[in-house]
């Protein structure tokens, strides 16, 4: 009896509902990936040769990730572990050593052009309450198109490290993508081109933007300073929205992975309107705007454009 | 002696962080050990690498041990005695992004105690200490900050009868257990029913959520749990209430067990709790299978969870095996006999050991044998033991590994004493990725302040507190936080109140105004001190010394405003008097001052812009 339950436990545990990925049985590659951005990068990369695990959905906020069991199986069966790094996935280091996984974790933004953060980080907005992500190097790499770039030629070397008879089809893979990359980037500079230049200015609360401002040129204002005291961040928002009026920002935008409220109380502060949803550090769920990254990408491009011009 | 440790957590998953750091350093780990006496109310605490040098502390009777606070602090009820004892472990972890500070000193007894009826079980959770009293009807709960300076602050959070349970934060909110309004005979423990939101003041909000003789409560990752006759019930913090769910016990789990007592892990969210006398069960309070039983081959006496590797759990059987726990794979991995036989038969407060995680190691009480254990976790062999006088029984750990710069032994850390010290964050060497961390500043961004950044006109918001044309900002506060709008008015009556109701502020000359009577100084820059507030977070107080000028005039004034290094500012906090290390000591009047030229309702706009 004791044996039987057992027995059940095991077959629990290896059933493909649990753990939809990652497993060599039908010869696919199995694939790690941390959130749902280099997720889209690694299904273009890797086609139907990949059997793919995500670990942060659609819409979540990787900052604040809990991982689960499932997860810590699922890396331990793993092929091939995608992550971030820049302390981005702050999570791993803890999940990669309960799974006791031998695979090699690639860092994507490894030979990227990374942003050096002065400030040693950027706050996260969860439940009306801010938390302080300190990274001395800014992780939303993802932001600047060009990055996309080495982002899936790491991912396709990773793949070919692992499965070598399906590296020329990664590699064909990539190259078909960068295409569309080129094209995507040359889209974002001609739509910021329409936008006069003392107008691209953009406010959000969780400053995940400022690739996109080196590559772009928009702005982003947030929340900054050093908070000692709960009074600090009264301080703050009001520093904020005196910036706010001095560079006449044209728009405040909510953020997929976080609480709004910060922003609509910036906005009304402020005197100006929410200019819709930007997609930072997530994807959005099939249906929505931002599925995949060329479209999250080609979505920020035109709510910006469209709140800035607009108004 | 106090030894301050970086520890650089090793991420091997990130790149392009930081070149070579240009010092040298040394690993440490340091384990200190507090066990309880089954008979004498005594504890004797020693450190795992240095067993002969104990310190000894006097109870009331038997202890149970919580570590608390990461370690900061040592939690000790007696339940039969009406009293909770605390001590500082003398060791603090700091936790800040990629590296931790350690700080280690001698463990010290807090003088003060809580007493009550039948203190029981103890929540440790967001920097909350939170006991409850079984016969009282409520819950204390402590600071746990404060108890790292030696220091003992609580509130109580009534419940609406007294019983054996307890009472915990969630997010925002809190939760209270619930006991049946049936009349009970004696001084038998009301039946439990299940788990209820409520405010900090014990004030029910919103419906009872079923959980029939509620026992047994962890916390892992999001979720708050909770053993019960049904199932378990979860809880999350959600934005607006708490939100209960019960995951019913499966059916292939053995008929007529329970789950009375959980552990969380901390690296991954799952629970290990028990199940029936032979059994324990993974608990997964996001994914199904939400339970996975594991049968243990005799009756269990103890068992811990792993903090720092979520997949393994231990668990000491009767027989005297200790069993390491697959939590992925539900099964048990390995089995190795550690001590004589201690029967499950008779009362559950028999000397039994206890064990619990030290590192890389299990340290297990042998209450028969007179010993500490050491029981090296991956192969489960013995290491070592350690004689300890009478029976050693309830055990608890504090502690932790990091790194060891050289030369930073010796140096200078200043401690005044109180609340306003600093914890080992006076850094010396130059450590090449500076960063904030939840309020945390390296000392190295702190940069001397000109008088000048305080220039100006200001007027105290005590008087507008006073005649409730701040009472908007209260309510404002109201809404998100956990106090009501006049808990919030009573707290900055506090700290607005003073009677100096102006202050000038124009090259080296402060003037302050009472009853519209100048008093005016000189002042000269006299250097910063760095204050850590109780929740850990810091604040850096810019002094200027008087000169010249009137009695009256203070000859310290102490500038608080939020900044650390030269910028005009807004506003600011100012403490003043004639003695420089006591005004530190203040921490709950800070007189507040915004520019004259702002009205009264430019003042609260401002104050609700956050």
């Amino acid at each position: 009896m004791k044996f039987l339950r057992t027995l059940i436990c095991a077959i629990g545990l290896t059933s493909a509902s649990l753990v939809p990925a990652a497993s060599a049985e039908d010869g696919k590659l199995g694939v790690v990936a941390t959130f749902s951005i280099i997720g889209d990068f690694a299904r273009v990369v890797g086609g139907d040769r990949i059997e793919l695990r995500t670990l942060v959905s659609a819409d979540s906020d990787a900052h604040v990730y809990e991982p689960r069991p499932a997860d810590a199986i699922a890396l331990a069966r793993a092929d091939v572990v995608l992550t971030n790094g820049l302390l981005f996935e702050g999570f791993m280091e803890r999940l990669v050593e309960a799974s006791g996984t031998t695979a090699e974790a690639a860092v994507l933004t490894k030979g990227a052009n990374i942003v050096n953060d002065p400030e040693g980080g950027h706050y996260h907005y969860v439940d009306g309450k801010a938390i302080f992500h300190a990274t001395p190097n800014d992780p939303h790499a993802w932001q600047s198109v060009a990055n996309a770039q080495i982002y899936v030629r790491n991912i396709a070397e990773a793949f070919c490290k692992a499965d070598t008879a399906g590296c020329d089809t990664y590699r064909a893979n990539v190259e078909a993508y960068q295409k569309q990359l080129i094209e995507l980037d040359a889209d974002i500079k001609k739509a910021i081109a329409d936008i006069p230049e003392d107008r691209r200015v953009a406010v959000v609360a969780h400053n995940a933007f400022r690739y996109f401002e080196r590559d772009y040129g928009i702005q982003f204002l947030s929340p900054q300073g050093i908070s000692t005291e709960s009074e600090a961040s009264a301080a703050d928002v009001a520093a904020l929205i005196r910036e706010i009026r001095e560079k006449r920002a044209a728009a405040v935008f909510a953020e997929n992975i976080s609480d709004a409220r910060l922003v609509e109380q910036i906005a009304s502060e402020a005197g100006l309107t929410l200019g819709g949803t930007l997609y930072s550090d997530a994807l959005s769920p099939e249906a929505g705007p931002a599925a995949n990254y060329l479209d999250m990408m080609r979505h920020n491009v035109w709510t910006l454009v469209t709140a800035i011009n607009g108004e | 002696m106090r030894r301050f440790i970086l520890g650089v957590s090793t991420l091997a998953l990130t790149v392009g962080l930081t070149g070579p750091v240009a010092f040298a350093e040394e690993d440490v780990t340091l384990y200190r050990v507090f066990v309880g006496d089954h008979e004498a109310g005594k504890i004797t605490a020693f450190d795992l690498g240095e067993p002969d040098k104990r310190w000894s502390f006097e109870t009331t009777g038997q202890v149970k041990l919580y570590s608390v606070d990461e370690g900061a602090a040592i939690v000790a009820v007696q339940s039969n005695n009406d009293v909770v004892n605390f001590i500082d472990s003398g060791i603090s972890l700091h936790a800040h992004g990629d590296h931790s500070d350690i700080d280690i000193e001698d463990p010290k007894a807090v003088e003060a105690s809580l007493t009550g009826p039948r203190p029981f079980h103890v929540i440790d959770h967001d920097g909350k200490v939170v006991i409850n009293f079984d016969r009282g009807g409520y819950n204390e709960i402590v600071d746990a900050h404060e108890l790292s300076d030696g220091e003992l602050e609580s509130t109580r959070l009534p419940q609406a009868r007294a019983h054996h349970g307890f009472a915990a934060p969630i997010g925002k909110h809190w939760v209270t257990t619930v006991a049946s309004d049936a009349p009970v005979e004696g001084d038998a423990s009301p039946k439990r029913v299940g788990m209820q939101t409520v405010k900090e003041d014990g004030t029910p909000v919103g419906e009872v959520a079923t959980c029939t003789g509620i026992h047994g409560e962890a916390f892992s990752g999001a979720f708050l749990a909770a053993g019960c006759d049904e199932g378990v019930l979860t809880v999350t913090a959600g934005s607006d209430a708490p939100t209960f769910k019960m995951l019913n016990y499966a059916s292939d789990l053995p008929a007529g067990g329970k789950t009375g007592t959980l552990l969380g892990a901390k690296s991954m969210q799952v629970f290990l709790g028990n199940y029936g006398a032979k059994g324990l069960v993974v608990v997964d309070p996001a994914d199904e299978p939400h339970f996975r039983y594991i049968e243990l081959p005799f009756r269990r006496i103890d068992f811990a969870l792993d903090p720092a590797n979520a997949r393994f759990g231990y668990v000491l059987t009767e027989d005297g095996s200790l069993h390491q726990v697959d939590v992925l794979d539900g099964k048990v991995a390995k089995s190795e006999k550690v001590t004589e036989p201690y029967s499950m038969d008779g009362h559950w407060n028999d000397p039994r050991p206890r064990i619990a995680m030290a590192g890389d190691e299990i340290v297990m009480s042998d209450p028969k044998a007179g010993l500490v254990r050491r029981i090296a976790k991956d192969t489960l062999q013995e290491a070592g033991t350690i004689k300890v006088e009478g029976m050693p029984y309830n055990i608890a750990v504090a502690g932790g590994s990091g790194k060891v710069h050289e030369g930073e032994e010796g140096h200078d850390h200043s401690h005044d004493g109180g609340h306003a010290h600093d914890k080992g964050h006076d850094h010396a060497h130059d450590h090449g990725d500076e960063k904030v961390y939840k309020g945390y500043f390296e000392d190295s961004q702190i940069k001397d302040r000109p008088l000048s950044d305080y220039a100006g006109d200001w007027q105290s918001v005590y008087p507008h507190l006073k005649d409730g044309t701040l009472d908007p900002v209260w309510e404002h506060k109201a809404e998100s936080g956990d106090k009501t709008a006049d808990e919030w008015k009573a707290y900055y009556d506090t700290g607005y109140k003073t009677d100096v109701e102006r202050i000038t502020i124009e090259g080296d000359v402060v003037t302050f105004y009472r009853d519209g009577q100048p008093v005016e100084g000189h002042y000269a820059y006299d250097g910063y001190e760095i204050l850590t507030y109780e929740k850990g977070n810091r604040g850096v107080r810019f002094i200027f010394k008087k000169t010249e000028g009137g009695d009256d005039a203070p000859a310290f004034i102490q500038f608080s405003d939020h900044r650390i290094a030269p910028e005009v500012t807004d506003h600011y906090h100012l403490y003043w008097g004639d003695d420089r290390a006591a005004i530190l000591e203040e921490l709950t009047n800070w007189p507040t001052y915004y520019p004259s030229s702002l009205k009264a309702d430019e003042i609260v706009h401002e104050m609700i812009a956050h």
